[in-house]
């Protein structure tokens, strides 16, 4: 029961500026007075502001794009790292240590100072807007995270599962594919998740590395709407649009939530 | 059966995959930064070779100073406040039903994208704006230092304890089941059961999530350039935030890549001690 | 183990696969369609609007392809110089940075449009200055927009005041809002800091503050000096916002918050987009001189240049589409579409206010001071705005604040000329 108290009321204070936010993109777009935002709107504009939003970014285009990257390199991302994290500790690969810190040590450096050797990598490479070259960028930022939870998630499990597969004479990547990786769907679809919301709210890659409108990410005039002071948008349009695009990622969360309600009771705390 | 063929002879291209595209895509380009930190340039001439003089420059800049002390601020903060708040949801709601939907509510305001959250953000923290309401304090919560660099720790915590409470409660699924239950059976529960038989149990994960918060924290960046771009005057810059606009805003390249090179080894170096102790 | 072996070798495969994508390196020389590269995400509708009709005018379309983040963004530009992408046409910042890519020969000439376009009356003599380095004009102005005072026109009406004809009207109309209660001015800390400095600058010393531009005086100077003391004295007397306020300044403009907000002409499309009326709900006045001995009133101008490359992948197309952007025709709908000015004197701006500061400026009236933001170059103009936001702050540390500007100004300028 307090359990449920502490959840509900802390549950509440972090609904609060999400109720800031939908309050204030459902308030027609002339009306909004940041002396009173939490009040509730008069009329509900959320529809028209919608459309606003809309209006201003040619989704169709990019759409199809921003979806493959989203989908394709947080897939990618997860298998390869969980491979890796697989081999260091269920095969033990000789210096597995290092060789994680190796990987782990792609999420050090800042990214924005990536960028631009990037691009003229990219560009001498050919890989400038190609699909294939955001698949293949998304993918390498999403690997050390990946690598890190799998890695750390095998850890826990015991060695036995491992033995007895082997003994019936499954070879060993077909233990990592038929048995490691279906054990660990949670820890999977976590890693998925987040890097799914990365790649998807990502603009910086995004812009630096494409061009065209079928390559480039979905966001950016949308961002732009919220950014840009000469554009002159109105907070409920902005607010709008930062719905618009949470919404791909907030569906994914809700279609998900069973995955991780799963699990042994521990008892009542 | 020897050992060899039990773990298979392929091992190292099981990892080449990953170490080829982090080396390729990640490390590789550092290559670049690390080079302009050793030089005079603007991103349009060709750089000009100065040796360690950036790095000269650097140890008596008095706005680095800050930058520091707001990145441990930031440091300390999201292990206090995200991590923490992250495991308390987590633990609270794992194995109560329905759990998983009192969780929704968290994880929420990750799906909000950088501009998003600035917008919301912005008549709250605002002078006159709802916080000073409903406070009942007069403070410019984005204007004053240290308490910008605070406020913004809150709206950080705000978007990202969603994402700790996921991994925790991976964590917790990947709890074998028999020594919680001999624990049980042995009479243990509550506060001693936690911390006595789960807390230890949940170890892999929890390195997990206190590895990422420290790189993440130390690279803070997007929330601080759309909330105060690292002002007024420079007093809620982060490292990551100093770096940016040294190299890209004030065109010094030269400069900028010597901050993110010392941020790169600080960086390496925080999460290197930290692993070493939490996951080898 | 073979089957492992050749999974292992599919992930391989893959890679190489997407390694191994077509690149853009060879495309045909001749162009129907140019890329336009710019900063203003947000404007990609206007953008398509101006490809759809120039496409149908001069049978070559345009594309827009947005940035979010200016600095980003010019940093891509100057490494795209480096590589084989090359944009056909994008946007920059006049001044310093766009005489850094000239000097290094990578931006295409625009002599003979500008001087056609100024025969035929596209363009005036009075801009020319700005897109002129070493007797040569680069580049055409995208957009232009001069600086001013917007101001709530029934906060304005409600306590009798009327646009001021001089710098003490308008401390003084300050004075009366002040004292009904009304708070007379924004400002901000955050990058628009500049604005109150390059206004009063401006406004009592322009040569000064072309001076300072280009290292020649000093921000330490008596002159700089005062113009800050002025400006704490505006702060003290309680005429402005609280820099902490983190409102959008259209909703200041709207909701009353303060009655006067200084912009340029752009602003006019935050007040549109909230759907308030020029002449009804607010009015835009020209600032007056802060000194009455000045021949002419000074007035920032604000242009951003639409510019293509010397080496572009089609230099006769990129050519041909800047030369159409001059036309009547083209900047009518790039005007209209976004309810601002145009460089193009012919265009009728709709807006009584702004079609008459346009036409005056055309004029000669007024002495154009190059905006703040531009005139200054990068590593000076971040320790200034920065400087500027401490100050709006902590208005006491403007000796500090100054000193910390000159201090990265000295080594500018050291190395550069």
């Amino acid at each position: 029961m307090i359990r449920r108290t502490v959840l509900v009321v802390l549950g509440l204070v972090w609904l609060g500026p999400a109720y800031l936010l939908i309050v204030n993109a459902s308030r027609p777009a002339t009306s909004y007075d940041p002396g009173r935002a939490w009040a509730p709107p008069g009329e509900l504009a959320l529809f028209a502001n919608f459309a606003t939003a809309l209006e201003s970014a040619d989704l169709g285009a990019s759409l199809a794009g921003t979806l493959l990257y989203s989908v394709v390199s947080p897939l990618l991302g997860v298998v390869v790292g969980a491979l890796a994290g697989y081999t260091i500790v269920v095969l033990r690969l000789r210096h597995g240590f290092r060789w994680f810190l190796l990987i782990f040590g792609g999420t050090v450096f800042p990214s924005q100072m990536l960028l631009v050797p990037l691009f003229v990598g990219y560009s001498d490479a050919g890989l400038y807007d190609t699909r294939a070259g955001m698949i293949l960028i998304y993918t390498a930022v999403n690997v050390p995270l990946a690598a890190f939870v799998l890695r750390n998630f095998y850890s826990g499990m015991a060695f036995s599962i491992f033995e007895a597969a082997r003994m019936d004479g499954a070879s060993t990547f077909r233990i990592f594919w038929r048995v490691y990786l279906p054990i660990s769907t949670s820890a999977l679809m976590a890693v998925f998740i987040l890097e799914f919301t990365f790649v998807w709210n990502d603009l910086i890659f995004g812009l630096t590395l494409t061009q065209t409108a079928a390559v480039r990410p979905v966001m950016t005039a949308l961002a732009g709407l919220m950014t840009d002071v000469y554009a002159g948008t109105p907070v409920p349009v902005g607010l709008a649009a930062g719905l618009v695009c949470s919404l791909p990622t907030v569906v994914l969360f809700l279609a998900t939530q069973r995955l991780f309600a799963r699990g042994l009771s521990l008892g009542s705390v | 059966m020897t050992r060899a063929p039990m773990l298979g002879r392929f091992r190292h291209g099981y990892v080449a995959p990953a170490v080829l595209l982090v080396a390729a895509l990640l490390y590789a380009p550092f290559v670049w930064t690390a080079y302009l930190s050793l030089t005079r340039y603007d991103g349009l001439s060709s750089p000009e070779w100065i040796g360690p003089a950036n790095f000269a420059e650097l140890l008596g800049d008095p706005a680095l100073l800050t930058s520091t002390r707001n990145t441990l601020i930031w440091v300390a903060g999201t292990m206090i406040l995200p991590v923490g708040l992250g495991l308390l949801v987590a633990v609270l709601s794992y194995d109560i039903r329905g759990g998983a939907w009192f969780r929704v509510p968290f994880m929420l305001p990750y799906a909000l994208s950088g501009a998003g959250l600035a917008l919301v953000w912005s008549p709250v923290l605002s002078h006159g704006g709802i916080a000073n309401a409903l406070l009942g304090v007069d403070t410019a919560f984005l204007q004053e230092a240290p308490a910008n660099t605070l406020a913004m720790l809150l709206v950080w915590t705000w978007q990202q304890v969603g994402v700790n409470t996921l991994l925790f409660v991976v964590g917790l699924q990947s709890i074998p089941r028999e020594p919680v239950e001999a624990a049980r059976l042995d009479g243990a529960s509550g506060w001693r059961l936690f911390r006595h038989v789960i807390w230890p149990l949940m170890r892999p994960l929890t390195a997990v999530v206190v590895g990422l918060a420290l790189v993440a924290s130390l690279k803070t960046f997007d929330i601080v350039w759309v909330l105060t771009q690292g002002g007024p005057g420079r007093n809620s810059e982060t490292l990551a935030v100093t770096m940016y606009k040294e190299t890209f805003v004030a065109s010094e390249y030269g400069y900028g890549s010597a901050v993110a090179v010392m941020l790169t080894v600080v960086t390496g170096l925080a999460s290197y001690l930290y692993l070493r102790r939490q996951v080898r | 183990m073979i089957r492992s072996r050749m999974a292992a070798l599919g992930v391989a495969a893959l890679l190489l696969a997407a390694c191994g994508g077509n690149g853009a390196g060879t495309q045909p020389r001749k162009k129907s369609e140019l890329t336009l590269y710019n900063d203003k995400g947000a404007w990609t509708r206007f953008f398509d609007e101006m490809g759809a009709l120039s496409k149908q005018r001069i049978g070559l379309g345009m594309k827009p392809t947005g940035y979010t983040d200016s600095a980003q963004y010019q940093a891509f530009i100057k490494a795209s110089f480096r590589t084989d992408v090359k944009p056909d046409l994008f946007t920059w910042q006049t001044g310093g940075m766009l005489a850094e890519i000239v000097k290094q020969r990578q931006v295409a000439d625009t002599t003979d449009i500008w001087q056609e376009a100024i025969k035929a009356g596209d363009l005036s003599q009075d801009l020319a200055p700005y897109y002129t380095i070493g007797g040569r004009q680069y580049c055409v102005p995208m957009n232009v927009a001069y600086w001013g005072m917007f101001y709530n026109k029934k906060i304005f009406d409600r306590h009798g005041l009327r646009p001021p004809a001089t710098w003490d009207d308008l401390v003084r109309a300050a004075a009366t809002l002040k004292n009904a209660g009304v708070t007379p001015f924004y400002h901000t800390s955050v990058l628009f800091s500049f604005v109150w400095f390059e206004q009063l600058m401006a406004g009592t010393d322009p040569d000064l503050y072309d001076r300072l531009s280009t290292g020649k005086a000093k921000y330490t100077d008596p002159g700089v000096v005062q113009v800050m003391e002025k400006w704490k004295e505006l702060i003290d007397a309680g005429y402005f916002m609280n820099p902490g306020d983190k409102t959008d300044p259209g909703d200041v403009m709207k909701n009353g918050k303060a009655a006067m907000v200084s912009f340029g002409t752009w602003f006019n499309t935050s007040m549109t987009q909230r759907d308030l009326r020029a002449g009804a709900d607010y009015g835009f006045f020209v600032i007056p001189n802060v000194n009455p001995a000045l021949p002419k009133t000074s007035v920032i101008f604000e242009s951003g240049p639409l510019c293509s490359l010397a080496k572009a992948p089609d230099p006769a197309a990129s050519a041909k589409y800047l030369k159409w952007w001059t036309t009547a025709e083209a900047q009518e709908k790039w005007a209209t579409t976004r309810g601002d000015v145009s460089a193009n004197p012919k265009v009728t701006i709709e807006d009584e206010a702004l079609g008459r500061i346009t036409k005056e400026a055309g004029s000669g009236k007024y002495r154009l001071v190059n905006r703040y933001f531009e005139a200054t170059p990068p590593p000076v103009l971040t320790a200034a705005l920065d400087g500027f936001g401490k100050f709006v702050t902590e208005p006491g540390a403007y000796r500090e604040v100054l000193e910390t500007i000159q201090k990265e100004a000295d080594e500018y300028w050291s190395t550069h000329q």
